[in-house]
């Protein structure tokens, strides 16, 4: 029988499945595993140099939270869980005892120790003790090491763990010992803004892609959920969709219609086992996802509970950049010597475009064009290579319409359109079909059953509705697979062979052609060519992105966008420091490429564009709407001045770190934009006119939870007001903006508020009238802010006080730090939201 | 003796900035998981917490629990817990079946409070 630790030998031969991975202490009662699938590694129980214990520690850093006892310990192999409802997650475990006997159980502090009918019972709830204390698990369930081992151990500094658990992002097996090896560490080559040739840009591009492919797949394979619950419907289609709360663990990773999932059943007495895997489809603003199963055979319908959910990751948009980028090195016809050159930064002869010059430069069906549109297209027409640079509402999609329609006029064959994301590619293929342009929208296979505003132009909806009767053997087999949900192997292969001959005759006979940039590297486009490429939104995809929809044979291309604007977001914080946060229009802005900028915008009110313009745009926005379209009549709001429909409402409240980890929430801020936004109900405004952003994912699910547990009207009212971040608002816009700014503290930065960008997207959005909230002592520091609010001061704007009693604020702004700097504009920080 | 020293000495040097970056972390994992689970109404538990009547029953036979589980663990001190030590039945699920297991806890440990419950561990003893 074993009697005590001194069991144990330290230090001999080779590394024991359960030592410890940061100290390798391998005592058994010592160690427990960490229950994540993807990660399994064993944990001691001592704090080494560190502030929690080894277990602990990796239980924050990796943000893992459940785990298995070694089944040498005292309690066997045990997944500690609440003993009533099964919950695994370790932060929320406490023992509590019975009262007269001595047993004890695990429960979990949140909702079962907070059941009302527990109290009556034959358990002492007073004495809740919570596995984890002070930073250690109890040391009578995982013992702490003694001196002896620990002095034995491995000696790991808090440096070296977090190190280590960065490194297991990427690579799970990583031992301590790869910190030490060369390349670990090393930042991977940074971009630069000239290339000898198409390899060298590879060479430095194809890293960091690789960087952020990898990123993204370890953050998206470690979201697996259990005890998810669903609720089952049939769609239209007839396929099973399954609904569940699939919340964001970690607000890094966004759930967007198209993603993959897998939906698992373990099994029970009644059911077998079973899994399948599904397309999300749709998500609420109560993050319900609704995911269509793939296979309608033998899903459990009668079945609610205990269902668990993985992320299936897809390498597809990655690998097409890395195809882009080899494509554009190795084939010569990929894009013309002109713009090969002029991409890779090299001196060019100036070249003109022959065209023959469209009388007017407007077209059917589009609003008539002003001076800068005007110049904007004719300029465009006539060069290989332009840069449209588009402010908030300055008709960016009306002008991209316009030289589309002129392109396919020209007879060079279609034109392909396309934007990093599927909103703007709609919003493109709806304003290009309008002029009478004969428009094919290419959706992912993956997002055939989203919903789609241009449903009519897609792809897949025109292959089922082309109503001729050479396809009615199509529609024919179409039909017995939606009735009997397969088709037998012959069928399947003639219903492939026919589908794929009608998708291609469909894409043949389009003037124009749109998808996303990852749609273009599409299969069902291999052997089209397209000399005239139209990227929208460009400086929010990343180069090799934006590459994708050109290495097939442009001859002149088009890129929109607005580099004051937010760029791509990048997770990987290595991938971005070196650069590839930078878009390839902005890259050709550094290069002295001129853009045109559209000047006049249509969306805010005049007041609204003033501080925008100057600080962004050298005051070039001319205003195209006047006050007297933008009154809100009927509309009673105390707006501090008449007229001027903005107020900066002074807030005081302290910030505190919220849900996950890198996050804020500001109390009474969100107390006070849910007055705001109810004052605003009250008026008479609709929800969907109102807009709240912050900055923070934080204090975003703090407000839509205070709302709906406060707000004094309809609870459905506060459901469908969007509460958002700067980020997901760009590119839209609402008629009334409530911007709550959440930092609060005087010691520290202002964080994501300080991207000239982002408070630039912020100030931008709305048409009627903007609230901001925030903190002037701290967020005067910040020269932009502190000039931001200088302007609302100066105008009588900066209030405090009582909604319905705001009085001139008299607070004192503190000194700015540094003189305004404006390359921040450019190849600026990851445009992640924490 | 020299050893303990040195392992004394590195106990204390934590540095203070790790600390503070790692208690933010923390809080904010304990803070998500805690509004994680109030937001989720649906899922209002109904209780299954009665006390398998075995466990009444061995009290007075501790032998009678072993047998019952199977599988019983003796903790390593065996049966010398008596002075500092309080032995503890722990009951846990394993699917559907209850099953208890039995564990020392510190005899000044908050779970060990009233005198019933004691005496209760002494009789076993
Ligand atoms: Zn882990
Ligand atoms: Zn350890
Ligand atoms: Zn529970």
């Amino acid at each position: 029988e074993e009697t005590g630790d001194e069991n144990y030998e330290f230090g001999k031969g080779d590394f024991t499945e359960h030592a410890c991975r940061y100290c390798a202490v391998q005592n058994p009662a010592c160690v427990v595993r960490c229950n994540i699938p993807t990660c399994r590694k064993w944990f001691c129980n001592s704090r080494g140099n560190t502030s929690g214990s080894h277990i602990v520690n990796h239980l924050v850093r990796a943000k893992h939270k459940e785990v298995c006892l070694h089944k040498d310990s005292p309690l066997g192999e045990t997944i500690l869980e609440c003993y009533n409802c099964g919950c695994r997650n370790v932060f929320l475990l406490g023992f509590i005892s019975a009262k007269t006997e001595s047993v004890v159980v695990l429960l979990c502090r949140e909702p079962c120790l907070n059941v009302n009918a527990l109290k009556d019972m034959n358990w002492d709830l007073s004495q809740w003790c919570p596995l984890i204390d002070d930073r250690c698990f109890l040391p009578w369930l995982v013992k702490v090491p003694s001196e002896q081992e620990q002095l034995r151990a491995r000696q790991i500094s808090a440096q070296q763990i977090n190190k280590l658990e960065e490194l297991w992002k990427t690579n799970p097996d990583a031992s301590i010992e790869d910190l030490e090896k060369p390349g670990v560490d090393d930042e991977p080559q940074p971009v630069s803004l000239k290339y000898e040739d198409a390899y060298q840009y590879q060479n430095v591009f194809a890293p960091l892609i690789k960087l952020e492919a990898d990123y993204d797949k370890l953050m998206k394979e470690s979201q697996s959920k259990d005890n998810v619950s669903v609720r089952w419907d049939i769609g239209l289609n007839k396929k099973r969709v399954a609904y569940f709360v699939f919340p964001k663990e970690d607000n890094e990773v966004r759930l967007v219609p198209g993603d993959e999932l897998r939906l698992r059943y373990s099994g029970d007495t009644a059911h077998p086992a079973w899994q399948s895997v599904g397309h999300v489809i749709k998500l609420t603003a109560q993050e319900e996802v609704a995911l269509e199963l793939r296979a309608s055979q033998g899903v459990p319908v009668d079945v609610n509970h205990g269902f668990s959910v993985d992320f299936v990751w897809k390498s597809t948009s990655f690998d097409r950049m890395q195809g882009a980028m080899k494509t554009f090195a190795v084939d010569e016809t990929s894009v013309s010597g002109y713009i090969y050159h002029h991409l890779l930064g090299h001196e060019v002869e100036h070249q003109v475009v022959r065209n023959v010059l469209p009388r007017r430069f407007g077209a059917p069906g589009l609003p008539e064009l002003n001076a800068s549109q005007v110049f904007a297209v004719k300029s465009v027409l006539q060069k290989p290579i332009s840069l449209i640079q588009g402010p908030p509402g300055t008709g960016k999609t009306v002008t991209s319409a316009a030289i589309v329609y002129h392109m396919a006029k020209q007879g060079q064959g279609q034109v392909l359109v396309c934007a990093p994301s599927n909103v703007a590619v709609d919003q493109l293929a709806d304003k290009i079909s309008s002029t009478g342009l004969k428009v094919v929208r290419l959706c992912a296979k993956s997002r055939e059953a989203v919903m789609s505003p241009v449903e009519h132009l897609t792809l897949h909806y025109q292959v089922r509705h082309l109503d001729t009767s050479e396809k009615s053997e199509l529609h024919k087999l179409q039909q017995l697979k939606d009735e009997q949900g397969e088709l037998s192997s012959s069928d399947e292969k003639k219903f492939k062979a026919l589908k794929r001959a009608t998708e291609r005759e469909i894409l043949q006979s389009a003037d124009v052609i749109c998808c996303t940039c990852v749609g273009a590297g599409d299969p069902r486009l291999e052997n089209f060519r397209f000399r005239q490429v139209l990227v929208d939104e460009s400086t929010q995809a990343t180069e090799p992105e934006c590459l994708i929809p050109l290495v097939l044979g442009v001859k002149q291309v088009v890129l929109v966008g607005d580099h004051c604007q937010l760029g791509p977001v990048i997770m990987c914080k290595k991938a971005a420091r070196a650069g590839l946060a930078q878009s390839l229009f902005e890259r050709l802005v550094l290069l002295g490429h001129k853009t045109f900028r559209l000047q006049v915008q249509y969306r805010m009110h005049p007041c609204l564009s003033e501080f925008p313009s100057n600080s962004f745009y050298e005051g070039t926005l001319q205003n195209g709407v006047t006050v007297n379209e933008r009154q809100s009549s009927g509309i009673d709001f105390p707006w501090p001045v008449p007229n001027r429909p903005m107020f900066f409402y002074v807030q005081m409240g302290q910030e505190e770190i919220s849900a996950s980890g890198t996050s804020y929430l500001n109390r009474t801020e969100a107390a006070n934009v849910e007055k705001i936004v109810t004052t605003f109900l009250r008026s008479g405004v609709i929800p969907s006119q109102i807009g709240v952003i912050t900055p923070y994912e934080g204090q975003r699910a703090y407000i839509v939870s205070y709302m709906s547990r406060n707000g004094s009207l309809r609870q459905q009212l506060y459901k469908e007001i969007e509460v958002a971040s700067v980020d997901s608002f760009q590119g839209r816009e609402k008629d009334y903006i409530i911007l709550s700014c959440v930092r609060s503290n005087e010691h520290q930065g202002i964080g994501f508020l300080n991207d000239p960008r982002r408070l630039n997207v912020a100030l931008t959005r709305a048409r009627y009238g903007i609230v901001i909230l925030g903190n002037p002592k701290v967020l005067s520091k910040q020269p932009l802010w502190n000039s931001l609010l200088t302007h609302y001061k100066e105008h009588e704007c900066l209030v405090e006080g009582p909604l319905n009693n705001l009085k001139q604020s008299m607070v004192q702004f503190q000194k700015p730090k540094k003189i305004y700097n404006s390359r921040l504009f450019y190849g600026g920080g990851p445009a992640m939201v924490h | 003796e020299e050893d303990s020293v040195l392992v004394r000495q590195k106990l204390v040097k934590v540095d203070p900035k790790e600390e503070e970056d790692f208690e933010r972390e923390m809080k904010a994992l304990m803070q998500e998981s805690l509004e994680s689970r109030k937001l989720e109404l649906r899922s209002r538990p109904t209780l299954n917490m009665m006390i398998p009547m075995n466990v009444f029953e061995g009290s007075k036979d501790p032998r009678f629990v072993e047998g019952e589980s199977g599988e019983e663990t003796v903790d390593e001190e065996g049966g010398n817990g008596g002075q500092n030590k309080v032995r503890v039945k722990v009951l846990m699920k394993r699917g559907n079946k209850q099953q208890t297991k039995q564990m020392y806890i510190p005899r000044d440990c908050s779970l060990v409070h009233s005198t019933k419950q004691l005496e209760a561990a002494e009789v076993e003893e």
